[in-house]
């Protein structure tokens, strides 16, 4: 497969609303920007490699994600992020809500080259798990080469708060009507990061799919 | 009558918190309650407010009239059971208005009543804003997030004024106050209090009845109320502490 560029102080912004089969693999040159939406909201069960380097100096990267899994769905989303010059950044926030019996996993591959320097890289994986049966794996991958750089990533996994679910009942919302505004606030994370005519798509999706 | 709990025993896993509370409050009372760190006061508005950590094991309360105990815990706010939690919870990504126009129509629908316009809910908002001298930016935001413990207290005091209800719980609502906000809090819940409503203020300082006049004192001890007097009670408790109790209850 043949990487994507984006050329020299460029931006590229890139939708991919269900679309878990097309594997990406995206070259950024100097000054370039790329922005990453990634929606995983159908039944489908696949992996999703998406493999990103920075090339040039002073390269952005954004990629934000979320995939709702049901049934017994299982989805694999594997990403991997290469500095390879100075003063680069990048953020990713991918989120996951686990239904039923299903199977989630997230890799975050991050590399930092030795020359990489000035780097200023975070990774965050939040996942909410909705079922006794349904599993999440993370695995956060770090590797830096350069010694002057700020890479940060956590990853947490755990059910809906209950106690905000009990706070909103006492005011006299119904408890479904409080699980759903708490996953909404969840998925809103995401969603407030695109633009605002995605925005409106990625909602519907989400709600047709909750 | 608001609110009647008859012998009431409630649970936590397996061990035994309310041993037999019993409690009659009419229109227009105000009762305080007192107590030990651990008493159980948290409990009994837990168990009255619904919340599914407890069981209850023994007793009946009625809430105009109506079995408070086969409610759902929204049912009961709908019909007019607020609590100003000891610890209110954050909930990012929900913000107050939304949350209070969802709230506010809940409860107008179970009603009977027509939800309010978009206009009409700014109108009471801002009206209510006033009432509790809650600041603008706080209900800009989500709900009580990275709020300071006297905001999030006086978050739940103008979320009682937006509500309305008729009888109101006040769990430590005191606490982590400074003087001013404590002014404020116990003024918004003299303004709010009139003759058909009525509140419950869990305390531990007299301080807080300086300003909120009980009708009522009781102290609750190891699950029950064990006494029940009027205001000069709580003075007696400000000078001379708890072991007088113990030592007339042996
Ligand atoms: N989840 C729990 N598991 C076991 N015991 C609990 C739990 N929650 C509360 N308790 C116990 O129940 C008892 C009553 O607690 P409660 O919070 O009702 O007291 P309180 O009177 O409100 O005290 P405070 O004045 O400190 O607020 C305490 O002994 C407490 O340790
Ligand atoms: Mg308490």
């Amino acid at each position: 497969m043949n990487p994507l560029i984006i050329n020299k102080e460029y931006t590229e912004t890139i939708y991919l609303f269900n679309e878990a089969k097309a594997d990406l693999h995206i070259v950024q040159q100097e000054a370039s920007t790329l922005n990453l939406f990634v929606l995983h909201l159908t039944d489908l069960s696949c992996m999703q490699h998406i493999h990103i380097q920075q090339e040039g100096e002073h390269c952005r990267t954004n990629i934000y994600g979320l995939a709702v899994l049901k049934g017994k769905q299982e989805y694999l989303c594997d990403t991997l992020l290469e500095h390879q010059k100075e003063n680069g950044t990048s953020t990713l926030i991918f989120k996951y809500l686990l239904f039923d019996e299903a199977k989630g996993e997230f890799v975050g591959r991050l590399k930092v080259q030795p020359n990489a320097q000035h780097t200023d890289a975070s990774q965050t994986n939040r996942n909410i798990v909705l079922s006794d049966k349904a599993k999440m794996r993370t695995m956060p991958q770090l590797e830096i080469y350069a010694d002057d750089v700020r890479c940060s990533h956590g990853a947490t996994t755990g059910a809906l708060d209950n106690e905000a679910i009990f706070y909103m009942q006492q005011r006299g919302l119904q408890k479904d009507l409080a699980r759903q505004l708490l996953l909404q606030a969840f998925a809103e994370d995401i969603f407030e990061k695109m633009p605002i005519q995605q925005q409106e798509q990625a909602r519907n999706l989400f709600t047709q799919r909750i | 009558m608001i609110l009647s709990i008859k012998n009431l025993h409630a649970n936590i896993g397996e061990k035994e918190i309310l041993k037999g509370v019993s409690l009659d409050i009419r229109e227009g009372e105000i009762h305080a309650i007192m107590g030990p760190n651990g008493a159980g006061k948290s409990t009994l508005s837990a168990v009255l407010t619904g919340n599914p950590a407890y069981t209850v094991t023994q007793g009946e309360v009625l809430f105009n009239g109506k079995d408070l105990l086969k409610m759902s815990p929204e049912d009961r706010a709908r019909e007019g059971l607020f609590l100003c939690f000891q610890y209110p919870v954050e909930i990012p990504g929900v913000s107050m208005v939304n949350f209070m126009r969802t709230a506010v129509n809940e409860k107008r629908k179970y009603q009977g009543q027509k939800e309010l316009t978009a206009s009409e809910f700014l109108k009471l908002m801002r009206e209510k804003k006033e009432l509790v001298e809650i600041d603008d930016r706080l209900t800009k935001r989500a709900v009580n997030e990275g709020f300071s413990g006297g905001e999030k207290k006086r978050n739940e005091i103008f979320q009682m004024a937006m509500l309305e209800p008729s009888l109101s719980i006040l769990d430590e609502a005191d606490s982590g106050l400074d003087i001013d906000a404590l002014r404020i809090v116990a003024e918004g819940v003299n303004k709010l209090h009139n003759d058909k409503n009525a509140s419950i203020v869990i305390t531990h300082y007299q301080r807080l009845l300086d300003y909120i006049v009980p009708d009522f004192v009781h102290i609750l001890y190891e699950g029950k109320i064990v006494k029940t007097g009027d205001k000069k009670l709580a003075l007696t408790l400000e000078q001379k502490g708890y072991d007088w109790i113990k030592d007339e209850l042996v």
